[in-house]
């Protein structure tokens, strides 16, 4: 029986930025007006013979147990813990962290120890600590759009009532294991990015770190909360994005449903814009389908690069001072549109009117995020369908055994991976197109395909009604090692480096299996926070996935839950 | 010619690590893309490298190659004319 609650917002309690451009909302959004950028010519010798204009943060937040990444992002939070007086000791508080790689700069071609701060779980548990939070961090790595995800997985914290404070602090490094990445898939621009642009051929890389609280106390609001927030799949390619923009479309869509947002309402959109060709020509389909084409609407990437994990967290920031100030900053080198359908882009600064604006992002893995940010003064009430209702099916393999509610559907001759793995394959799935799709895999990937097979045998599903939610430990840390020892003999390989993300995983199981809902995989020591996270998904998709997928070196484990809403 | 066919269809095999598959099951005439050998925009970026590397063709602009990405004998000819 589903029954009606109401829910409680969450509110932007406080922000922080690290950038070039300055420390703090304030005097970043101020250098911003300005036409200042953060990004300037740098050399990475180890990966390009020419320089890159590129986004470098100073080192003069260096904390002496902390890694150059980890100082920043104790930087953020402990200036929002000081602003607001949260109670770090609180179990209602809590960090989630947003990024790709973390301290990847670490990453030699050996594995790493256990204890090695490259485990992105181990780097949050390093931060939370030394601000003594006493509970545990949550890490999410989901691409390019880690950063808003990670709001949205806060504003659905906050809204479900388990915690009263989550910050949400975003960060990655620009180093030669990434930059090396994106050269690889001819992707970085010579110049300064120009997103929208007729004459743009690639991204900027940056780096920055950025925090903002989410709150359910309205005293500590700054005036704005997160009013909706939606994620979607494309179910069409790893790393290149929809063709229709449909997927990012319907992303907006939602989030504007469920901030109770009418086009009218929205002041501007601050979209991904990374000004690479297809990106962008993705973007402007979708706000148009979104029925978003004549808003003003920019990209921040001129400003700070594409910080990757900070990238959404960064721009949302910004996007608050915006639209405090009813003023959209332009995107810096737009002169032409070069996108399929139109778009409000200027390279000035105009002035906007609305009550709220919708942040966007899309990423590898086929990933789209979208968020309403709305000043408080609208105060919708929110209310949420909540349904006890639900029966599981599970499925879990090990040792070469594949099992379905307790019963084995599956075993190999032999529990080593990768014998098994094609076995397991060949047994789900005679048609040749995907064998060489499958052969290309990182392991992970592979783990889950064939495993993904047997969980949702004989389901029917429409594509927008499923949610999947992966986690483990290792995040892509196989992989990561394969990119790293390529690059080192030689040059790096874009086969190889797109699975260095561990949400990639999520996108192949999305492409094979026609799944267009929420995608978002959270790196931890263990399955609780996924799964608590997905049970908070349960009032809005028929279906979700809950999965712990591990491969590291002998040892494989997938062990998933899918839970359905009984009609 | 069709020694560096072979050739290039063994470079196109390791550098995508592509298990199952012999240079004798890559029909010359198939297009490697969409419905011939199934590849897709990574691999193409691939198959640019194995040029770099074993060819010392460079090309800049992926969207450029397109042409020459139409099957085997498309690229074996394109090969042969720019190698260094």
């Amino acid at each position: 029986m589903a029954e009606e609650v109401s829910i409680t917002k969450a509110y932007i309690g406080n922000t922080c930025i690290v950038s070039a451009l300055g420390v703090g909302a304030s005097q970043t959004y101020a250098a911003m007006l300005e036409g200042r950028s953060g990004l300037q010519f740098v050399n990475m010798p180890n990966v390009c013979e020419t320089s890159l204009p590129i986004q470098k943060i100073a080192d003069e937040y260096r904390h002496e147990n902390l890694s150059r990444l980890e100082s920043l992002m104790h930087k953020c939070v402990a200036d929002i813990v000081e602003k607001t007086g949260i109670d770090v000791r609180s179990q209602r508080n809590v960090i989630v962290f947003a990024t790709t790689k973390g301290n990847i700069a670490d990453l030699t071609t050996e594995m790493p120890e256990n204890g090695s701060r490259i485990y992105l779980y181990n780097m949050a548990m390093r931060v939370s600590q030394s601000l003594d939070f006493q509970t545990k961090p949550i890490v999410i790595s989901n691409a390019c759009i880690s950063g808003v995800s990670a709001v949205i997985a806060a504003q659905r914290m906050i809204e479900c009532g388990k915690y009263d404070n989550v910050v949400v602090v975003g960060g990655d490094e620009v180093t030669d294991f990434t930059t090396s990445g994106f050269l690889a898939f001819k992707s970085v621009s010579q110049n300064p990015c120009r997103p929208y642009d007729a004459s743009r051929d690639g991204l900027s890389l940056g780096e920055a770190v950025a925090a903002i609280l989410l709150t359910n106390n309205k005293m500590l609001s700054q005036g704005y909360h997160i009013a909706g927030g939606a994620m979607t799949n494309d179910a069409n390619h790893i790393s290149g994005p929809s063709r229709t923009g449909e997927p990012l479309a319907e992303a907006i869509r939602t989030s504007m449903a469920e901030a109770g947002a009418e086009i009218s309402d929205v002041a501007f959109v601050n979209a991904h814009g990374t000004a690479t060709l297809y990106n962008d020509e993705m973007e402007s389909k979708a706000i148009s389908l979104a029925g978003l084409s004549e808003k003003p609407i920019n990209s921040l990437k001129p400003y700070f690069g594409h910080t990757l994990g900070a990238s959404g967290v960064i721009e949302m920031v910004i996007g608050i001072e915006e639209l405090r100030h009813h003023t959209l900053l332009g995107t810096l080198g737009y002169q032409s549109l070069g996108t399929p359908m139109p778009l409000n882009v200027s390279a000035q600064n105009r002035p906007v009117e609305g009550t709220c604006f919708v942040k966007t992002a899309s990423g590898f893995g086929g990933c789209n995020a979208s968020v309403v940010v709305m000043a408080d003064e609208v105060d919708h009430a929110k209310n949420e369908s909540v349904t006890d209702e639900v029966c599981t099916r599970k499925c879990h393999v090990k040792n070469g055994v594949i099992s379905v509610d307790g019963s084995d559907v599956f075993s190999s001759h032999s529990a080593d991976f990768s014998q098994f793995v094609r076995e397991a394959y060949h047994a789900v799935e005679s048609d040749a197109k995907y064998s060489i799709k499958f052969s290309k895999m990182s392991d992970l990937c592979r783990l889950g395909y064939v495993a993904m097979h047997h969980l949702l045998k004989g389901i029917s599903y429409e594509p927008y009604d499923v949610a999947i939610v992966m986690a483990n430990r290792s995040s892509s840390l196989e992989a990561d090692l394969k990119h790293w020892r390529i690059f080192n003999e030689g040059e790096a390989s874009p086969g190889a480096f797109v699975y260095t993300l561990p949400n990639i995983v999520l996108g192949e199981v999305a492409i094979r299996f026609g799944i267009k809902g929420e995608t978002i995989f959270f790196v931890d020591n263990q399955v609780d926070t996924a799964n608590e996270y997905a049970k908070m998904l349960l009032s809005k998709y028929p279906k979700t996935v809950v999965a712990w997928i591990e491969k590291s070196g002998d040892d494989y484990v997938f062990d998933a839950t899918l839970y359905m809403k009984k009609q | 010619m069709e020694e560096l066919k072979t050739q290039l269809k063994q470079q196109i095999i390791d550098a995508l690590n592509l298990e199952d598959i012999t240079p004798a099951d890559i029909d010359n005439e198939a297009p490697l893309f969409g419905e011939g050998l199934g590849l897709d925009s990574i691999d193409a970026l691939e198959i640019i490298l194995v040029l770099e590397r074993h060819h010392g063709i460079h090309i800049s602009n992926p969207a450029e190659a397109r042409p020459i990405f139409k099957s085997i004998n498309a690229l074996a000819e394109f090969v042969a004319a720019n190698r260094k």
